[in-house]
């Protein structure tokens, strides 16, 4: 593990009630969001605590281990069958875990940029589980893609913050 | 070290080496095999729930009982909140609104206003029109432009001088009665003694007795006809006309009525109420002077 450390970085944490609180509460609001503003089918609360948690932790398999109980509980929460999200959310966990160790995150465009990669990657992931294995004929639409990844992005921004003060060197 | 004493461990360095060089491969790329398992693994469930038609309804089950109480008392807050914002959103709507029906309110009063005086005005001039195409002589239309300043003022400023052929000693009145005569004249106005001025004097005739009087002003509101005989039999209410015998004013126009009639040594005290609005004059008429034949004919191009 030691040798995947390419240069000093800090390891930050959360307590754990920060953390169940975070994840809750994401999947709480995505539930109930879209019911009251329908801008809020284009935001993935709990994609966006995924990547805030393996970009804290830089640690590779607890990010995948978060993004896949994160998906599966989203998922259980859905009308589709539990995996979509689970692997989408893993994959983009491990995504930004590794990218935790080679840039530097404390500089916010970075943070944002990938952000919106893996808002991009996860969004392009579940279109391909929807046409290759769910066999769901989901419309392809660039638009709505560039609008989830530009609002997702935002919302980051202000909720990255947020979490932000609750983060402690480990 | 051991493998020195044991003769099946005694292989090749490279040989050896291959274990190792995989359990490094494996230790190092640890991380991704967590992944590939992890993926391959919901992969699996995701396989066995479409292709098998395999029922996971607990892991839904499970999820959706732990959430549920929350998810409602979200639902719940965020309901409530939206109500209260939706109110006090429609209570803010209502108050602009309630100022903007205001200024409405008193733009359309002030609008309602103007039309309601154009309406009385054209009634006016309709009026005064009518009026002028019944008069047998000349007219000219001014509007009173001011009072002579001073209390109990008893002359007019019109907006028409000499300029519109107007003189002095040229009789003014409305549709209702007699006015006043023109005493002064300005290029572009004219300044008009009103029938109540005591220097005023109109020849005038009872119209019912057809007695003879001269009016004058008493100074206020009302005026006087004076010579006419104790012996005339005069009513209130009774009409007075202009006579014609003052060379001002054309026969036949309205005065006022007899407010109030009593004897006196020789002539009767006989009070008149002037017919025409005097305290709210607009338009009036001047009555212009008959042009004899012979000047009608002079002031006639020449062929």
């Amino acid at each position: 593990m030691a040798n995947t450390v390419q240069r000093p970085v800090e390891v930050y944490k959360t307590s754990a009630i920060t953390f169940w609180v975070a994840v809750f509460a994401a999947l709480l609001l995505q539930t109930v969001l879209p019911l009251k503003l329908s801008l809020a089918r284009l935001i993935d609360v709990p994609l966006l605590v995924t990547i805030y948690f393996s970009l804290l932790r830089r640690n590779k398999v607890s990010a995948v281990g978060l993004g896949a109980g994160i998906g599966i509980l989203q998922d259980a929460l859905s009308r589709g069958p539990v995996g979509p999200f689970g692997m989408a959310k893993t994959l983009v966990a491990y995504m930004a875990a590794w990218a935790s160790f080679k840039i530097d995150l404390e500089e916010p465009v970075t943070r944002f940029l990938l952000v919106g990669f893996c808002v991009l990657v996860h969004s392009l992931f579940m279109q391909g589980l929807e046409r290759g294995l769910l066999e769901l004929s989901t419309p392809f639409e660039p638009l709505d893609l560039a609008s989830a990844v530009l609002v997702n992005v935002a919302l980051a921004l202000v909720m990255f913050q947020v979490l932000d003060r609750f983060k402690r060197l480990a | 070290m051991s493998s020195l004493n044991l003769p099946h461990l005694d292989r090749p360095v490279q040989a050896r080496e291959g274990p190792e060089r995989v359990g490094a491969f494996v230790r190092r790329h640890g991380p991704f095999f967590v992944l590939l398992g992890a993926l391959a693994a919901q992969l699996m469930l995701l396989s066995l729930q479409v292709s098998r038609n395999h029922n996971v309804r607990w892991i839904k089950l499970w999820t959706v009982m732990a959430f549920r109480p929350f998810q409602d008392s979200l639902h719940t807050t965020v309901d409530r909140t939206s109500q209260v914002w939706t109110r006090l959103h429609g209570l803010w709507g209502a108050e602009r609104e309630n100022q903007r029906l205001r200024v409405a309110i008193v733009t359309a009063r002030a609008q309602v206003q103007e039309l309601s005086q154009r309406a009385a005005e054209a009634e006016r001039l309709r009026g005064l029109l009518d009026f002028k195409t019944r008069l047998p002589f000349p007219v000219v239309p001014a509007e009173v432009i001011a009072s002579s300043p001073g209390e109990g003022s008893n002359a007019i400023f019109i907006d028409k001088g000499s300029r519109a052929s107007l003189t002095t000693d040229l009789g003014v009145i409305t549709p209702e009665g007699i006015v006043g005569k023109i005493i002064a004249v300005f290029p572009y106005s004219s300044q008009v003694l009103l029938i109540t001025d005591p220097s005023s004097g109109v020849g005038c005739t009872l119209e019912k007795s057809r007695v003879q009087g001269v009016l004058k002003g008493d100074g206020r509101s009302l005026c006087q006809l004076h010579y006419v005989m104790n012996e005339e039999g005069v009513s209130p209410n009774d009409q007075i006309v202009t006579s014609g015998l003052d060379q001002i004013y054309p026969k036949g126009l309205p005065v006022g009525r007899v407010a109030r009639v009593s004897g006196g040594s020789i002539y009767k005290s006989i009070l008149v109420r002037p017919a025409a609005a005097l305290d709210r004059l607009e338009t009036v008429l001047v009555c212009l002077k008959p042009v004899p034949v012979e000047q009608q004919a002079a002031r006639l191009p020449p062929r």
